[in-house]
């Protein structure tokens, strides 16, 4: 659908809403994203994007802009103005808030509080947010938040007694996180280790590890190769050569774009596949995930 | 085993917990079950002699009834931090009891262990007028409410702890076989 910039907000330095306008816009429950099909120098990227809000007849996203882009967001920060057409994907969503959690511990830090932004506004909710982010950008934040927010900004790590406060926790709470790999990383071994087990630990992760080394794929059913680049991701650069692999989310979450390996070794950014699958090296996401070995060749 | 019956796999602790509450409605543990059981809060149906039973040791705690017992198991875990595990033993009526009143207070998939163990008692159902019948050891039993011959069927419910009684002689009344004891 397409869909036209209503209006943009600077938050910070590095931060800008945008409101994108249409009519009889799908209904979008809170954790849902967006897939926008930006605009590039020499191709089209899709940047996948929380919803902080779908108010009536609008979708409102937060856009950081990355130092190292890979060209989405420096598109919407630098060159979209008001008025400007974007094709955007239906919005889906891999991380509703989960049903049977009578509590929730909203974990994230940077970026990643804005799904969070529209959990809170569910009425009635019973949850308690901590959110980790740069001093400078600590204002910013703040000013997201709904009044009487119980949420917590965290600017320093050593403040911030992230086992203390998954070790309390009640077990009719569940934990969602977001933020960067390393993050949710740490999020993750903090939880297990204090005996969370993994139906109560809910996960989005975004962008975040796209880049990385290059390497070349060969395409066994297609009998074609790509070269994957240092800042671009192998469902991109797939699609930049003209192949559409399905895939949903683009952040290694929903398991749309699972493509098994014939050989080669991949490293893996998901969070869909299990240990098992991931030690195995027979599947990986394309969406996220890289290779170990300079070439994979993939059953597509 | 049949799909009407909920699956048991052999008993372990799980690892991953870091606190572990067993809770029985034996007297004791099943002796093939001891030596996975170290360091655990167990809960037992002991009771000899009058009175209230007096702890026997800090983590050790006997009840006089299994009633007694899941009585106390709400407040058990609403007090309790992430990290438990609960684990049933006992009577099928029993561990599904304890597993209902878990997934009330929020525990779920990964938290709950139920194993079946000690005399082969069913809990009924009548179908007829939702009366439950403890402690039913052969296949057909009158309801003591509606009067009905009940068959017990080999399908259990869940929700109710409870297995599935149907009146066994709809087609011809008065024709009621010969009672089986349960060997499951």
């Amino acid at each position: 659908m397409k869909l036209a910039i209503a209006a943009i907000e600077i938050l910070s330095p590095g931060l800008k809403r945008f409101t994108l306008a249409g009519a009889e816009l799908p209904w979008a429950g809170p954790g849902s994203h967006l897939v926008l099909q930006i605009p590039g120098p020499a191709r089209v990227w899709k940047n996948a994007y929380s919803l902080t809000a779908a108010p009536n007849g609008a979708y409102r996203i937060i856009v950081r802009r990355v130092g190292h882009s890979r060209g989405g967001s420096a598109w919407l920060h630098d060159h979209a103005s008001l008025g400007d057409v974007l094709e955007v994907e239906a919005p889906q969503n891999f991380f509703n808030p989960p049903r049977s959690a009578k509590r929730h511990l909203l974990l994230s830090a940077g970026i990643g509080i804005t799904p969070f932004l529209a959990y809170l506004q569910i009425p009635g909710l019973a949850y308690e947010l901590h959110h980790c982010c740069k001093p400078e950008e600590a204002d910013a934040f703040q000013a997201l938040l709904p009044p009487g927010a119980n949420a917590v900004l965290h600017t320093s790590r050593d403040a911030f007694n992230l086992h203390e406060l998954m070790a309390k926790q009640k077990l009719d709470t569940h934990l969602s996180v977001c933020g960067p790999d390393s993050f949710m990383n740490i999020a993750v071994t903090a939880a297990k280790s204090l005996g969370w087990p993994m139906a109560k630990i809910h996960l989005e992760s975004f962008g975040g590890a796209t880049g990385g080394k290059p390497f070349s794929v060969r395409l066994e059913r297609s009998g074609i190769a790509v070269d994957v680049g240092p800042e671009e991701s192998l469902l991109d650069a797939l699609e930049a050569a003209g192949l559409t692999p399905s895939c949903l989310c683009r952040g290694g979450a929903c398991g749309e774009c699972r493509m098994g390996v014939l050989s080669g070794t991949p490293e893996h950014h998901d969070h869909y596949l299990s240990d098992a699958e991931k030690a195995s090296g027979k599947f990986m996401m394309i969406c996220v995930s890289r290779a170990v070995t300079p070439e994979l060749v993939l059953d597509f | 085993m049949s799909k009407s019956r909920p699956p048991y796999v052999p008993f372990k602790l799980d690892p991953t917990g870091t606190m572990h509450l067993v809770v029985t409605s034996l007297a004791a543990i099943p002796s093939e079950l001891d030596d996975a059981l170290t360091e655990v809060e167990l809960w037992t149906v002991a009771h000899a002699g009058p009175g209230i039973p007096a702890p026997a040791a800090e983590h050790l705690h006997p009840f006089r009834s299994p009633t007694e017992l899941l009585a106390q198991l709400e407040s058990r875990l609403g007090r309790a931090a992430i990290g438990l595990r609960l684990y049933a033993i006992g009577s099928e009526a029993f561990i599904w009891d304890a597993a209902n009143i878990a997934v009330a207070a929020g525990l779920g998939r990964g938290e709950i262990f139920t194993y079946q163990a000690g005399p082969k008692l069913r809990r009924v159902y009548c179908t007829h007028c939702r009366t439950m019948i403890e402690d039913v050891a052969v296949n057909v039993v009158p309801c003591p409410a509606c009067k009905a011959s009940l068959f017990v069927r080999d399908h259990f419910s869940r929700r109710l702890a409870a297995f599935m009684g149907v009146r066994v002689d709809a087609e011809v009344p008065g024709e009621i076989p010969a009672p089986e004891e349960f060997t499951t």
